[in-house]
């Protein structure tokens, strides 16, 4: 109970930090320790294989794309230049209305009650950590993708590619240009549909 | 029987409808077309005519509407004089049209209205109930308008037919009123089921219904004070004046209030107004003559003044006399203003006596055309309007008004004066078409324009002639139906209720009509001394001068109607339209649009604030959009 | 002695709107880009409580799902950041507002 409490509120603070921060730099370190602890979260959860991916995919790969493209983008060492801020006031309704979405949430979780999901039942068992076929092992895991919900994992793969392809499309050199070969046609004039009144 | 009932009826609205399709390519053969239509018609009428004709007369019904609703056609004694007279008289007027209008550029549609004017006036007085009258009315009213204007390039004449015809529509709002009311008490609009039950109406329903019915026939009249649209009428060609404004059209009245004898019968009240109105027209008539100088103008006064008579001849209740005096005066009228019509197609469209003179002996014929006319006119004894007049007069002493027989035989000798005073200027003497028109006294006007094109060859004389000849016979003659014999029995008031007051003798009727001779002769006398006489047509030229430029105002102002009504009606009417379009369409109405206007685009530009194109924006409206979503969960729990 | 549910769920409801305020909130383009994957991450948190609360595997399938279509948004994204901002002298999400109107 006490590690809860101390990752929940180290999660938070880590949180605030990163959104909070000027430099995108600090913003992603402050991030990197948010993952860290949600990772750790998901340790207590059971979430064995959860807790290596998040480790492994978010902290080590998504962030390292951040700081990629903070290195692309900066002019300098200092901070980003940004320009006037168009939506001075808006940090009043914005705090009102985010409130009051968290309000009704926990509103309505709390009247709630949070029923038994009549679906499939693990064939897992409670075990110790690392054991097989335990509720939340890798081996538990692997099964579940691979045989249950297969075709998403597919699906996943292509998704992946799309990004990819997407990504080079969007930011990669620019295509040759291949009008210089077609000749220069000028406009052939055209009737006006509408002739003017003259 | 009945199919040349229909078919008297119809034959003008037919000639009309071909002359409108095919006048133009008819050309001066519309002319021969149109006047066959309506000669046609009075040689149905007179087949109709007979001796077997009954008091009651034929009847068609042309079938029921609602109940109480019912329409037809009824020939009776009185329409029955009516159509001859219209047909007939109007038959004579269409063949001297064809040499009036000879060169004109729109004969066909000239003789297309012409004849739709027929058939109007044959529905209005053939038809047996009250809104066969009033459609009759209003197309009447709707013929005057279109041929008072039929040269719509003279702002006069557009002028004119529109005056005429806006007071016109008082005097149909007048009849429908009174056919309101007289449908509420009655619920039938058929002559025969309303005068049946006349008696028995309150007295204060049937005096309503009588002056609403009155403000009709004085509008149409040219009664008091719905007189001002008759001489502005005049602007129409003459056979137009001859046939509409004097034989006819202004004679509906006439026939309307004889029509309903049978309601006036009952209301003391309505008799004493319509015959006081109808003499006081007479005397009006009469005054203003004295001011006019224009040929035309003199008539439509002594027009006026004489149908004045006739109002006052049925108003009191003396049927017989007024509507003999609308016979004969059909008659004699039609023919001065066809005699004027000669001299003026003559002179070249020169329509002011001053600048006439000597024709009596370049126009023999149209001399005596006028003369004739005109000593009708003025009761000349043995000729018709002799006979008519004094039935008229004597009739209202003999019921017992002796203030309107006064006022009658005072008009009988103005009229003498001033119809004498245009004979000897127009027919004695010497020409004066060559005298400048200020030694004459005559205001300066401008050069007229051609209302025809120029002549390019005459119609033969005798077109316009002939008829000129036959309506003389008839004003010399027809005074004689009086006196009894076969033909008299039309004018027997068996078909009309007695009247009721006592038939009253001051006087016996040989003195009375003494005293209008003398009345008459002092007044020709007069015109005599003063235009006739040799002394007097040699200074003619100064005489008419000094008598031109002393005319009081008053009278040339026509006794200011004109300008009554222009400050009584058309100032307000105008400044309301001014006041309308200056403040309430752009106030008002155009706000209102441009109110609305202004919202779309007001709604418009606030809705465009929602479009910041900042994404910030976009997201805080997301999650404003995931509060609510969640608010309605959390109120409502989320579906089980 | 495991922890209430309820309590992850409140965590992740928290991290999620610190999250939305850093969308709203922050104009560097690479910060809401962050912020973004914290809220994903607050997804995952709540998807992972409930898998071990009814003892179902997919809830971490799920999760694993999220984090893979996360890291290829992030990189899509990143993308569009970087060529939108390429030669541009302000780095700022309100100065791309062409959609103004």
């Amino acid at each position: 109970m006490i590690l809860f409490w101390a990752l929940a509120v180290l999660l938070i603070v880590s949180a605030v930090f990163t959104v909070m921060q000027k430099s995108p730099v600090h913003s992603v370190v402050g991030l990197l320790i948010n993952f860290v602890i949600l990772a750790t979260l998901y340790l207590t959860l059971n979430a064995e294989f959860i807790f290596v991916i998040q480790i492994v995919v978010y902290s080590g790969a998504i962030l390292i794309l951040f700081v990629f493209v903070i290195a692309l983008l900066s002019s300098g060492v200092g901070p980003f230049p940004e320009g006037p801020n168009r939506l001075p006031r808006i940090v009043v309704p914005a705090a009102i209305v985010i409130l009051a979405a968290f309000g009704f949430l926990i509103y309505g979780l709390a009247r709630a009650p949070l029923g038994v999901l009549p679906a499939h039942i693990s064939t897992s068992t409670s075990g110790e950590v690392g054991q097989a076929n335990v509720f939340g092992s890798v081996a538990d895991f692997g099964s579940a993708l691979f045989s249950t919900h297969l075709l998403p994992f597919e699906i996943t793969a292509f998704i992946l590619m799309v990004a990819v392809i997407g990504v080079v499309m969007l930011a990669g050199d620019a295509a040759p240009d291949r009008t210089r070969h077609r000749p220069k046609r000028r406009p052939r004039k055209r009737e006006p549909i509408v002739k003017a009144n003259r | 029987m009945a199919t040349t009932f229909l078919a008297l009826w119809l034959l003008p609205f037919a000639g009309a409808i071909a002359l409108w399709a095919f006048g133009p390519s008819l050309k001066r053969w519309a002319a021969f077309v149109g006047s066959a239509t309506i000669l046609i018609s009075f040689a149905l009428t007179l087949t109709l005519a007979t001796d077997a004709f009954g008091k009651l007369g034929e009847r068609i019904d042309l079938g029921t509407w609602m109940p109480g609703f019912s329409f037809g056609l009824w020939l009776d004694p009185l329409s029955l004089l009516w159509t001859l007279v219209i047909t007939g008289v109007g038959g004579l007027i269409h063949v001297y049209s064809i040499g009036y209008m000879w060169n004109d550029r729109a004969i066909a549609r000239f003789f297309a209205y012409m004849n739709f004017f027929v058939f109007a006036m044959l529905t209005l007085v053939l038809s047996d109930n009250f809104v066969g009258l009033l459609v009759g009315w209003g197309l009447v009213g709707l013929s005057s308008y279109f041929l008072i204007g039929f040269w719509f390039f003279k702002p006069a004449a557009v002028a004119a037919a529109r005056k005429a015809f806006v007071i016109n529509v008082v005097g149909d709002v007048g009849l429908m009123l009174g056919i309101f009311v007289l449908f509420a008490a009655t619920h039938s609009i058929r002559y025969f089921d309303v005068f049946a039950k006349a008696s028995t109406l309150p007295t204060e329903t049937v005096l309503l219904a009588c002056v609403a019915i009155f403000i009709a026939c004085a509008a149409k009249s040219a009664q008091l004070p719905l007189q001002t649209w008759l001489p502005d009428a005049m602007e129409g060609p003459t056979p137009v004046s001859a046939l509409i404004h004097a034989a006819t059209m202004v004679t509906a009245g006439v026939y309307l209030i004889a029509r309903c004898a049978p309601l006036w019968d009952v209301s003391p009240e309505a008799r004493a107004l319509v015959g006081t109105i109808g003499a006081l027209t007479a005397l009006t008539g009469a005054i203003l003559g004295l001011a006019q100088w224009d040929i035309k103008r003199i008539l439509a006064y002594s027009t006026m003044s004489q149908i004045g008579y006739m109002i006052m001849g049925v108003g009191v209740g003396a049927y017989q006399a007024g509507i003999f005096h609308f016979f004969t005066h059909a008659f004699f009228k039609a023919q001065l203003f066809l005699g004027a019509g000669i001299i003026i197609h003559a002179l070249h469209d020169e329509q002011d006596v001053r600048k006439m003179g000597g024709l009596g002996k370049k126009m023999p014929f149209a001399f005596w055309a006028m003369a004739i006319g005109t000593l009708s006119i003025i009761g000349f004894p043995g000729l018709s309007g002799f006979f008519s007049k004094d039935a008229v007069i004597y009739g209202t002493l003999e019921r017992g008004y002796p203030l309107l027989y006064a006022i009658a035989i005072v008009t009988a000798g103005i009229t003498a004066y001033y119809m004498c005073r245009m004979l000897f200027v127009a027919f004695f003497g010497t020409y004066r078409g060559d005298v400048a028109d200020a030694a004459l006294g005559m205001p300066a006007r401008p050069p007229a324009r051609k209302s025809h094109d120029e002549e390019s060859g005459h119609a033969p004389a005798w077109l316009m002639q002939a008829p000129v000849a036959l309506l003389m016979i008839g004003s010399v003659f027809a005074g004689w139906l009086w006196l009894g014999g076969r033909w008299s029995g039309y004018f027997s008031d068996d078909f009309v209720a007695k009247p009721e007051s006592a038939i009253v003798n001051f006087i016996p009727e040989f003195t009375s009509t003494l005293l209008v001779l003398a009345f008459v002769a002092l007044g020709v006398a007069i015109a005599y001394r003063r235009y006739g006489s040799f002394d007097a047509t040699s200074a003619a030229s100064e005489r008419l001068k000094r008598e031109s430029l002393r005319m009081p105002a008053a009278l040339t102002r026509a006794l200011y109607f004109d300008d009554a009504i222009e400050f009584l009606f058309v100032r307000p009417a105008r400044a309301i339209g001014r006041g309308f379009m200056r403040v309430v369409d752009p106030k008002l109405l155009d706000a209102a649009v441009l109110d609305v206007v202004w919202l779309v685009g007001w709604l418009g530009r606030e809705a465009r604030a929602m479009q910041t194109g900042l994404v910030r924006s976009y997201a805080l409206v997301l999650v404003l959009g995931a509060a609510a979503f969640l608010a309605y969960f959390a109120v409502l729990g989320a579906p089980r | 002695m495991p922890v209430d549910i309820s309590y992850y769920v409140i965590l992740s409801a928290v991290l999620f709107f610190i999250g939305v305020a850093g969308v709203i909130l922050r104009r560097n383009p690479l910060i809401v880009l962050m912020s973004i994957e914290l809220i994903f991450n607050a997804a995952n948190l709540a998807l992972v409580a409930f898998a071990r609360e009814w003892s179902n595997n997919a809830g971490h399938i799920f999760a694993f799902l999220v984090i893979t279509v996360a890291a290829a948004e992030a990189a899509i994204g990143l993308a569009i950041v970087v060529v939108v901002f390429r030669r541009s002298k302000n780095v700022d999400v309100d100065e791309v507002a062409g959609l103004r109107g």
